[in-house]
Order: C-alpha cells, then structure tokens, then sequence
C-alpha cells in the first residue's frame, strides 16, 4: 500500500542540475512528507478523530437532560427539595454552567484538548478526565483483549477444523454450538453465569468473583496479585469469549470453504504436500484474510469494554464507567472516552490495512505496481 | 514443546492456588467482630473522595443511609411517634419565645482522633453551607456559639418545625478538616458581597475541589481511600465513637452496584440488605431462597400529570372521569408487584398520612374515586360529552378525549403504571397512545408543557404536610419552576367556596409556625381542594421491598415493629438507628 516512490534522477542530469539551497532542500522535504503515503494516513487519521470528537461534543449535548438538571431531579426526588433548593446545591456542586453558548463550549473544549488536556470530570470536579482514563483503561485492555484474542484464535482454529471435515460429527456440533451462542446477547450470558454456575450449581462464590482483585491482595507483581487478577477477570474474559467465538468460528468456517475450492489448494494436493502444510500455509493463511479487517475494527472497540458486562461483574473497565459517566450526563468524561475509542479504532484500521499486505502478497504486488 | 507445555500447567496451577489461599483479612481489629452485608453504589477513586460537602465524596458514596455511621447527624426520627432519638445531640428545641432553636452536643461525642465534638464543628458545618446555600438558610439567619457544646439558630422568620428537621439531620462535619475554609466562608460572608460575587464562586469552588487526605469520623465507622474496592468498600470499626461500644459488627462491607449487580449477591447469601428496587419475579425468587422481605414506604408513588393547557385536560370532569375507570388495585399491581399499593384516599397525602395530618370529618368527605365507569360516564355526559360512532367520547363540537401519555422508559414503575393506566382508559372511551421517552426528557417535558398526559411521583419521603403536597402541584408546575416553564400549569389561585384563594401559599403553610392543629386544619382544606379537582391522579404508592437476610443478621426488626414505618430514603432508615445501637448483629 505504500506509495510508489518517485523514479531516481539519472546521474548524469543530476550533475547539471543546479544545487538545491536550504529553501529548496526543506520544499522538497515537505513536498516529500506530504506526499507520502504515512503522512496521509496520519492527516487522514487525525481528521476523522477532530470529526468524531465533533461530532459526539454536539451529539451528547443533545442529549435529554445535562449534568446539572439530572442532578436537580435527583435532589428533589431522592430529598424532596424544591427546585430552588435543589438547583441551589446543583450549582455549588457543578462548576459547568449548562447555559453558555455551545460554541464557546466547544473552543474551549477544543483549545485545552490540543495542549492535550481532556479536561475535568464535570460530576467529580477536581478529578482530571485523563486520570480517569488511565485507571480504568488497563482493567478493559485486560479482559476484553484476552476474551477478542482467546475468541479469535478458538473461532480461527475451530472454524478451520470444521470446514476441513466438513459434514461430521464434529461439525454439525460446533455449527449448533457457534450458532446459538452467536445469538445470545452477552450480558444474557454473563447473568446466566453468576445466576446458574454461581448461586444454582454453586460452582464459585459470586461476591469472590466480583471486581478486578481481591481488595486485600497488595498490588504488586507477584502471585498472589496476578493469580486474584486473574480470578476475577475469568469470568468476564469467559463471557466475552463466549459471546463473540461463534461469530468467528462460523466466518472462519465459511472462509475456508471457500479457500479449500481455489485452484492452488488442488495444485498443492497434486504436489504431494502433507496436509498440515497445506492447511496451515495454504488454507489457514488466505482464509483468515476477511477475518482481519474484522479483527482490527474489534480491537479498536475493545477499549470500549463492554458497558452492561462490566457493570454485572463489577469489573472497573472503562465500559462500567461510561455507562455511570452517561448516567450522569459527565460530558467531559464521557468525550474523553468516546475520543480513546475513536483514536483506537482509528488507529487499529491503519494497523489492519498494513497487516492485510502482510498477510496478502497479491495487496502489496499490487500496491507497488499501482 | 511438551516440556513447555509442562512449565506453563505448573504456573497455572501455582498462580491459582495462590489465589485461592491469599484472600484472608488483611488487618485485625480489636472491638466487635463480624461483618454486616449491604449495598451502595459508590464510586471508586479516583472520582471517589473523602469531602462531606461535594460531589463524588462522602454524599456521593455513602448516601443517606451510610454516612450516618461515619458522621453522626443530631438525631434520628422514628416517624410512627413524631419523635427525634438522640444520636449526635443530647438536647435541642425551640427558644420559648421562638426567635431560635436550640442544639447541644452529647458531652461524650468526640471524633476519631480522640478530640471532642464541639459547637465549633457545628459553625464551621454551617459556615460552608451559607457558601453553598443549604436550605437551612431559608429560615435561619445565623448560627451561634453559646458554649463549647450549645449552639443557637436564629431565625429569620417564624420559627419552623421544617427548619427543626432539617437542623436536625444535618451531618457535622469536623473543624479540624474543614475549619480554613469555614474561616475564609465566615470572612466572605460578612464582607457583605452577593452570592455571584467572584469571592464567593470561588470559594464555592475550592469547596468543592477540596480533597481530605484523610476522614474524622463521629460515627462508629470510619475508612480511608485503601478501604475502597472494585466491587465492595469496608467501613471499619473505630473505637472513639459515642456508639462504638453499642455496635456489633466489627466492619460494614458495602457492596457496589444497582440491582443487576446485587440480585445475584442477595440470592448467593452475600449480600444482607439492599435497598435497591428489584422486579416482582426477583423478589420471589428471594423468597424462594428463603430470604425474608420486609416492606418499607417510600413516601411516593407515580401520578398521572395533566397539562391544563391542553383541552380536554383542563376540563375538570375529564381529569375525575379518568380516576374514575382506572382500577388501581390493578394498576398498582402492574406499576410493581407487590411493591405498590393502591391510593385510597386520594388527597395528597399518603394513606399512611391521612389520619395524622387530617381531620375526621375531612377525612369523610373525601372522594375515594372508587372504580366505576358508570359514574364516570354520567360526569362527561354532564359536561356535554358523548360517546362518537368509534366509541370515543368526544364533545359537542367532535373533539374527542385524545392525547398522548408520555413516560419514562427507563422507569419500570412508572412505564408500568402509564401502560395500564392507558389501557384502562382507553377500554371506557378514551382515545389515548401511550409513549416512551429516555426519563430525562420525560421530566424536562413536563417541566416545558410538552405533553399532554404524564406520570411522575406525588408526595415525598418527608414528615410534613407541605413537603408531602409539593409533587407534583408545585413541584412540576409554574410555581416551583424557573421562569419560562410552566409544567402542568395549574392555576393556584382561583375561586373556592365563594372566595378568593392561593392554593401555592396555603400548601406552604401547612408546615409553617409551631402550631399542628393549626397545620392540621389548613392541610384538610388543601386536601379537599386537591380530592375535588383532580389536579393529577395519585394511583399508588410504592413500597420499598428490601431483602434481609437473617441467615446473616440477627435482631431483625418484626413485621409491626413500629420503627418499619420510617421511610426507606429518608435519611431515617430503621437500620441506621438499629445498627448503632446494637439491635442488630452477626448472627
């Protein structure tokens, strides 16, 4: 995919060709960073994510409801204040003033984000939004990237293995099994979980599973700290794997099928190549090129966790926190998270065009000839 | 590869085991022991915080029912009596010629670290609150030091018994945490300047941010930062409390969450108590665990809204025809189980609250609206309405009783409540479709006039009659909002029994001065007014169905305990004074 660099000048005409000064040395450094293919993708990188931060500033202001008015109903339903009363505490609570105009808002959002400043949690004033960020990143990288790459690689292996015996016993169960687990939404699964495995069968204790660590384990790397982590992170990383795998298991399935056909494969039967080979140079490799692209887009929604399977297991992910930031109307937070989903996502469909020439020679051959 | 294999089985196994056997207490504590069980869904760090006065703090993560075993507010209400409990104070009551109530401080009471309670804890609580402009400013003009241990309120106006409670309740927070910034709101105060005064935003706002890097407590229980996990918080025993040496357990463990996160903890046994609001099907299956449920009021409960810009709603026959064919016992049931039950009296005021505050023979005046279309019919046909060719009930002109019932979706009660409210009415004539909308903008809807029919609470979780008749007439009409929304727009003064009135005013006075029979006989008269005109119909009231696990907890209150009559979020919930006071521990 990268662009074709400009033909060598031959030596003989570069001799008579004047010096470049310094100017002219920098134009052509400029003209050359502009007109590469990584520059591009940058530019076109970081106007998607001005256009997505946009987008979701106005958007979740037209929400129902702000930061301050869900506060103030809050108070009078749960205290039984008057609206005065009520809209007294809001505003000594709240130092966001609902009423400035949405432009000034949103210059003032924009021109701290470009320092690199996502600004203050408006329900927690005081808390900066990037801390926020960063203590509850981690724990859904975790779970959620565990649970995409478990599901990936079971979906990849399982799915080739079906279509390779396609029509057995093995297949006809997994078909079942990846087509019913497909449909269950994940939180179903996730409350099955706690409500059959956990409090019917007793299986495990549900208030051990709960969280992301036991609360008096020393955070540290050792066992005990890994081993709680662990633990905790297992049955969230189960529901997540359960809930995507079909959906891998039954793409890879379907993709393989249509490899095993392709000429080469035959070719290669003819050639006397074993079958290992054959299925995991040849098949696997070209099967698993529309999973790629799919792979990535997931990648980039895993910071987003899983908002209702966070909140089940009590699991301190980022998803659990927007899911109370929405509540709660906390724009800033809520903008701050939305803008990490939109620069991974962003950024894992830049690492999937780059791995899809990797994976396809024929992108690359093309690429360069182009 | 097999032997790769090998090392990592090892690891795993090793890794788990740890696991399992790492998880015990971390710290001994002297004092009590055992573990009480309950729920709050608190925050965690770092939005989580230790200020007794901002969002995110203490507030914020212990709610009305926790914070009182952290910060002892005066007194606790036992709402079957009227009467206050000693827990912070051991004395309070009016001045005798009513320009002040008083409050003394228990001579015992001492925080956490030792040092006395006294009435400078008490000025800088309420020096902060001036910034932040409590409530209790509305009736007070200053707090003053009598001695170490006597404060004085003095009123602004006449005294009150609502200035009473809300003194009362209020949490003390420690001088020696808060006592620069009361300084500096003493000082901003009495430089005269106005409330948008940048001295004053400011100080407002470094209150806010204000971040204690650690708690005095003047309850039993007391917790840092390290205290708070991702899926439960532990308040600790500490043993310099006046009821330190009354309680029983040893720590309270506060599970996180709502109530898809605490259904299947109360089912597993590690949960004791919740008040979160669970459907009708997971109570049962408490039951079935043989979980008991004890039933508290709430206070409220959901009504249908009018908006009386809107024609026919205006027409007061069509708002008592509509009372009239919804058979509430029914709609209750739907609105939550066996969580609500049907309005009788219908004068807004709680049932419960009816023969308190009432007088007899208003009592027997009141319309019960008791289920009958019959009567229903005959109250439109006198109003010149009649049934069209579709079986709509329409006016002479051919308007028919059409409108749109908006709700909050979110809201399973009042999404409840409003689709069989519809369906009731719609089977007698009217032409109603019922429509869900996110809850913010159900309320921000009513608040603006944009609907024609609605459901939101009537009365609250308070002791006095003003605050009980506030939802919604005022609560959601132009008299209790911001200038430019008018809610339902109800007109507060018109003509009655052959005189002028303001329906606004007299509701206020129902809880002003010291004079209940006084109070009494003016709340009778709102109710009548409220029983006649059908304002807004008050089809239930919910019951708050709490699960108390008393495989867990011993003490439990029977189920005519007369203390189960304090409502569930009202800052008075049973197990506050039953914790504190040793009723109930470890079993």
């Amino acid at each position: 995919m990268e662009a074709t660099p400009a033909p060598p000048v031959p030596l003989e005409q570069e001799a008579h060709m004047p010096r470049p000064g310094a100017a002219g040395l920098l134009r052509q450094g400029l003209r050359r960073i502009a007109t590469s293919y990584t520059f591009r993708v940058i530019v076109q990188g970081a106007l998607t994510l001005w256009a997505v931060t946009t987008f979701t500033f106005v958007m979740i202001r037209q929400m129902p409801g702000n930061p301050v008015d869900i506060k103030i109903d809050q108070l009078m339903q749960t205290r039984g204040m008057t609206y005065e009363e009520a809209r007294n505490m809001a505003a000594g609570l709240f130092e966001f003033d609902p009423n400035a105009p949405i432009l000034e808002q949103y210059l003032d959002y924009m021109g701290k984000l470009i320092q690199g400043d996502m600004g203050q949690s408006i329900s927690s004033a005081g808390t900066p939004v990037i801390d926020q960020i960063l203590r509850y990143l981690p724990w859904t990288l975790f779970s959620v990237g565990s649970g995409l790459l478990i599901s990936f690689t079971l979906g990849v292996f399982i799915g080739m293995a079906m279509a390779y015996w396609r029509g057995s016993a093995f297949d006809n169960i997994m078909t079942a099994f990846a087509s019913i687990v497909y449909g269950i939404p994940d939180f179903v699964i996730a409350l099955l979980i706690l409500l059959v495995a956990g409090v019917q069968l007793q299986l495990f204790r549900v208030g051990s599973v709960l969280g992301g660590v036991d609360n008096d384990i020393q955070a540290g790397f050792n066992l005990a700290y890994i081993g709680s982590l662990i633990k905790h992170a297992a049955l969230p990383v189960l529901t997540y794997v359960l809930a995507s795998v079909g959906g891998w298991i039954l793409t890879m399935k379907s993709s393989t099928i249509s490899t095993l056909g392709e000429d080469y494969i035959t070719v290669a039967r003819a050639r006397g190549l074993s079958e290992g080979r054959i299925l995991t140079a040849y098949v696997g490799r070209n099967a698993m090129l529309p999973l790629v692209t799919r792979l990535a887009i997931s990648i980039g929604f895993v910071v987003g966790g899983s908002v209702i399977i966070e909140t089940i297991f009590l699991y301190p992910g980022l998803g659990r926190h927007l899911f109370l930031a929405i509540g709660s109307r906390d724009y800033t937070t809520m903008q701050g998270v939305f803008l990490v989903i939109a620069f991974t996502v962003v950024a894992s469909n830049i690492l999937a065009d780059l791995l899809f020439g990797l994976l396809d020679p024929r992108v690359r051959v093309g690429g360069q000839q182009s | 590869m097999k032997r790769f294999v090998h090392l990592l089985l090892v690891l795993a196994l090793a890794v788990t085991a740890l696991s399992t056997f790492s998880t015990g207490p971390a710290r001994a504590q002297e004092g009590p022991t055992g573990t009480w069980f309950g729920t709050w869904p608190y925050i965690l760090p770092p939005e989580h915080h230790l200020n007794a006065f901002s969002e995110g703090g203490l507030n914020t993560n212990l709610g009305v029912v926790y914070k009182s075993f952290v910060l002892l507010p005066p007194a606790f209400m036992m709402w079957a009596t009227n009467e206050y409990e000693p827990l912070l104070a051991s004395e309070w009551g009016f001045e005798e010629d009513g320009s002040a109530y008083f409050l003394t401080l228990n001579a015992d009471a001492t925080w956490s670290d030792g040092t006395p309670v006294t009435s400078d804890d008490v000025l800088a609580t309420y020096a902060i609150g001036r910034i932040l402009d409590w409530a209790q400013y509305d009736y007070i003009a200053d707090v003053e030091k009598v001695d170490d241990k006597t404060v004085r309120f003095v009123f602004s106006g006449e005294p009150s018994m609502l200035a009473e409670r809300l003194i009362l309740k209020e949490y003390v927070a420690p001088a020696a945490t808060y006592g620069e910034l009361a300084a500096r709101a003493v000082e901003v105060y009495e430089s005269g300047v106005a409330m948008d005064d940048e001295s004053w935003t400011t100080l407002r706002s470094e209150i806010e941010a204000f971040r204690p890097e650690e708690l005095l407590a003047s309850g039993p229980y007391i917790y840092t930062l390290d205290d708070v996990g991702d899926s439960y918080m532990t308040l600790r025993w500490q043993p310099n409390s006046l009821f330190s040496d009354q309680v029983k357990f040893g720590e309270l463990r506060l599970w996180a969450g709502e109530t898809e996160a605490t259904a299947p903890l109360v089912l597993s046994g590690d949960l004791a108590h919740s008040t979160n609001v669970y459907p009708p099907s997971t109570q049962e299956a408490f039951t079935n665990a043989g979980i008991r449920m004890v039933d508290l009021p709430r206070g409220y409960g959901p009504a249908v809204l009018f908006n009386f810009d809107v024609y026919p709603w205006n027409v007061k026959e069509v708002r008592q025809a509509a009372a009239l064919v919804i058979e509430r016992s029914e709609n209750a049931f739907l609105t939550n189980g066996f969580g609500a039950t049907p309005t009788i009296y219908m004068a807004g005021l709680p049932d419960e609250m009816v023969p308190v505050w009432l007088p007899e023979d208003v009592i027997d005046q009141l319309d019960h609206y008791d289920f009958d279309p019959d009567r229903a019919a005959a109250l439109l046909e006198g109003a010149g309405f009649s049934k069209n060719d579709d079986g709509i009930w329409a006016d002479a002109d051919g308007v028919t009783l059409s409108g749109e019932f908006k709700f909050a979706a979110e809201f399973a009660d009042f999404s409840g409540m409003a689709q069989n409210a519809t369906d009731q009415m719609n089977e007698f004539g009217f032409d109603i479709t019922a429509r869900a909308v996110p809850w913010q903008e159900s309320a921000e809807d009513i608040r603006n006039g944009e609907f024609d029919i609605s459901v939101w609470s009537w009365s609250s979780a308070s002791p006095f009659p003003s605050r009980m008749f506030f939802a919604p007439i005022q609560r959601f009409n132009y008299v209790g909002l911001p200038e430019g929304q008018n809610g339902m727009n109800f007109p507060m003064e018109f003509e009655w029994n052959g005189e002028m009135i303001n329906l606004d005013e007299m509701i206020n006075n129902t809880s002003a001065g010291l004079d209940i029979e006084q109070q009494k006989q003016l709340a009778g008269e709102v109710a009548l007014i409220i029983n006649q005109l059908m304002p807004f119909i008050p089809t239930n009231t919910l019951l708050s169905v709490e699960p108390l696990n008393e495989a867990l907890i011993s003490g439990t209150p029977s189920d005519d305990d007369p203390i189960l009559q304090n409502p569930s979020g009202s800052g008075d919930h049973f197990i506050i004074y039953y914790i504190l006071t040793g009723v109930l521990g470890p079993v």
